[in-house]
């Protein structure tokens, strides 16, 4: 019997001092609940992984940021990303010591790229996530660092070859033009770098089952989703029923 | 009731997720980071870190001849990914380090679509429960005598070994979900029968 591996379903809980919350394209954030009761929520509904960022990402509420970390990863039994204002090694490795299993860089990656190695290179590759936020503004495209508030200087096919050259293990592609718009993912990017390889996750606009469906067609390896899942709008196992009714191989 | 589990200590990563898996399945665990820290008759190798470093960790900790003595004595052994790895002879991720050699094999670095493979994928065997399992891995054995389950990535590859009360998983049954806690229960409580 054959098989490849399965297209995931990623629920995303954006972390603010202990609590989840979730804004459109980048602000205007609402309390969503408590990350540890959706954390266990979503892995009953079907949820492949689990990724957490810790959008508040400041110094002074790191060990709380730990802390949560911590509790959620005592009740999951699937892989758990954790990112947001990751700066050296040592944030890594307190992460991974809280009980992430990988972490996702953004800003760090792009200031110090450096970083992805110093990663792979302790970790292994499937320890990294490199985060890329991009956001389509007329005929230009422009990859950002902060949280979407600093535009950069990126490229982004070529940040996408040198993230997955330095041993990235995934790029998480977040469609800051897409985030919160329900207007499905961006398509398009996946097409540029699909000779990569590299998984790629698909992140930004998701509002029904049908998206997925379209992201996957188009290549990407997994779909990240935040909003549409806090509101119990869809469930995970039902978004992932009708996949597996359209022929995408899915963990039921 | 509780029972002991141990962990072998291999330095390579945070024990956390298997940690928690054990308990979850009822067990005491214990983490050795020598010989004389074990506690109870079955011992589970964790799944980090690089086939080089850990048969490194094993040799200076003393665990070498200790792990021969408990395989003489037919006691349980799960060695997780890389912990499958070094129950074979050696492994092209370290060409110079020979691996514990219980299993004849080597693990290679395989022909995955994207490397490395992380993700789920279902795994046939006749002696596991079947469903999705979730692998983390670069190198694995593409074939051994005492293959019990395969799955299939670019190429085929082995996905568990079973000789007695030495097992090896190249997954991470402690990431697999609901799958993964009912296949640590098959191996570790019920010894391959089927759960009640």
């Amino acid at each position: 019997m054959s098989s490849e591996l399965m297209s995931r379903i990623i629920p995303c809980l954006d972390v603010d001092n202990g609590r989840v919350v979730k804004g459109t394209q980048f602000v205007e954030l609402r309390d969503m609940g408590d990350p540890v009761e959706l954390a266990i929520e979503y892995e009953q509904q079907g949820a492949d992984e689990l990724v957490f960022l810790d959008i508040s990402a400041s110094h002074e509420k790191r060990p709380t940021a730990l802390k949560t970390v911590t509790r959620i990863a005592e009740h999951l039994s699937i892989p758990f990303t954790v990112g947001g204002g990751l700066k050296k090694l040592e944030d890594v490795k307190s992460f991974l010591d809280a009980g992430a299993d990988k972490v996702a860089l953004n800003t760090t990656a792009i200031y110090s790229p450096e970083i992805i190695d110093q990663v792979a290179h302790a970790y292994g590759s499937q320890c990294i996530v490199v985060a890329i936020d991009i956001k389509q503004e007329q005929q230009q495209r422009a990859i950002y660092s902060h949280g979407g508030r600093t535009k950069t200087d990126k490229e982004f096919t070529q940040w996408s070859h040198e993230v997955a050259e330095r041993g990235a293990g995934e790029i998480l592609l977040t469609a800051m033009h897409k985030d919160g718009t329900g207007s499905g993912f961006d398509c398009d990017l996946i097409d540029e770098i699909s000779a990569l390889n590299i998984q790629v996750i698909a992140s930004g606009g998701a509002k029904s089952e049908q998206d997925f469906l379209t992201a996957f067609n188009a290549g990407y390896d997994a779909c990240l989703a935040a909003g549409m899942f806090h509101s119990g709008d869809y469930k995970i196992q039902e978004i992932k029923s009708y996949l597996k009714s359209q022929g995408v191989n899915v963990r039921i | 009731m509780t029972k002991f589990i141990t962990i072998l200590n291999t330095e390579a990563g945070n024990l956390f997720s298997l940690s928690a898996a054990l308990k979850a399945i009822g067990f005491d665990v214990v983490i050795a980071n020598t010989p004389s820290e074990v506690k109870g008759s079955q011992l589970v190798i964790p799944g980090q870190g690089r086939f080089g470093t850990v048969m490194q960790t094993l040799e200076s900790n003393n665990w070498l001849p200790f792990l021969d003595q408990w395989r003489k004595e037919q006691k349980q052994v799960v060695g997780i990914c890389v912990g499958m790895q070094i129950l074979f002879e050696d492994s092209a991720e370290d060409n110079n380090t020979k691996g514990l050699g219980w299993f004849k094999g080597r693990a290679e670095k395989l022909n995955f679509p994207k490397q490395p493979m992380v993700g789920w994928a279902n795994i046939s065997s006749s002696r596991l429960p079947e469903g999705a399992a979730y692998f983390v891995n670069s190198y694995a054995i593409r074939d051994a005598s005492q293959c019990i389950a395969r799955t299939h990535y670019g190429e085929s590859f082995c996905a568990a070994v079973n000789d007695k009360t030495i097992t090896g998983l190249q997954f991470h049954p402690e990431k697999s979900g609901q799958y993964g806690r009912q296949l640590l229960k098959t191996l570790l409580i019920t010894n391959f029968k089927e759960n009640s």
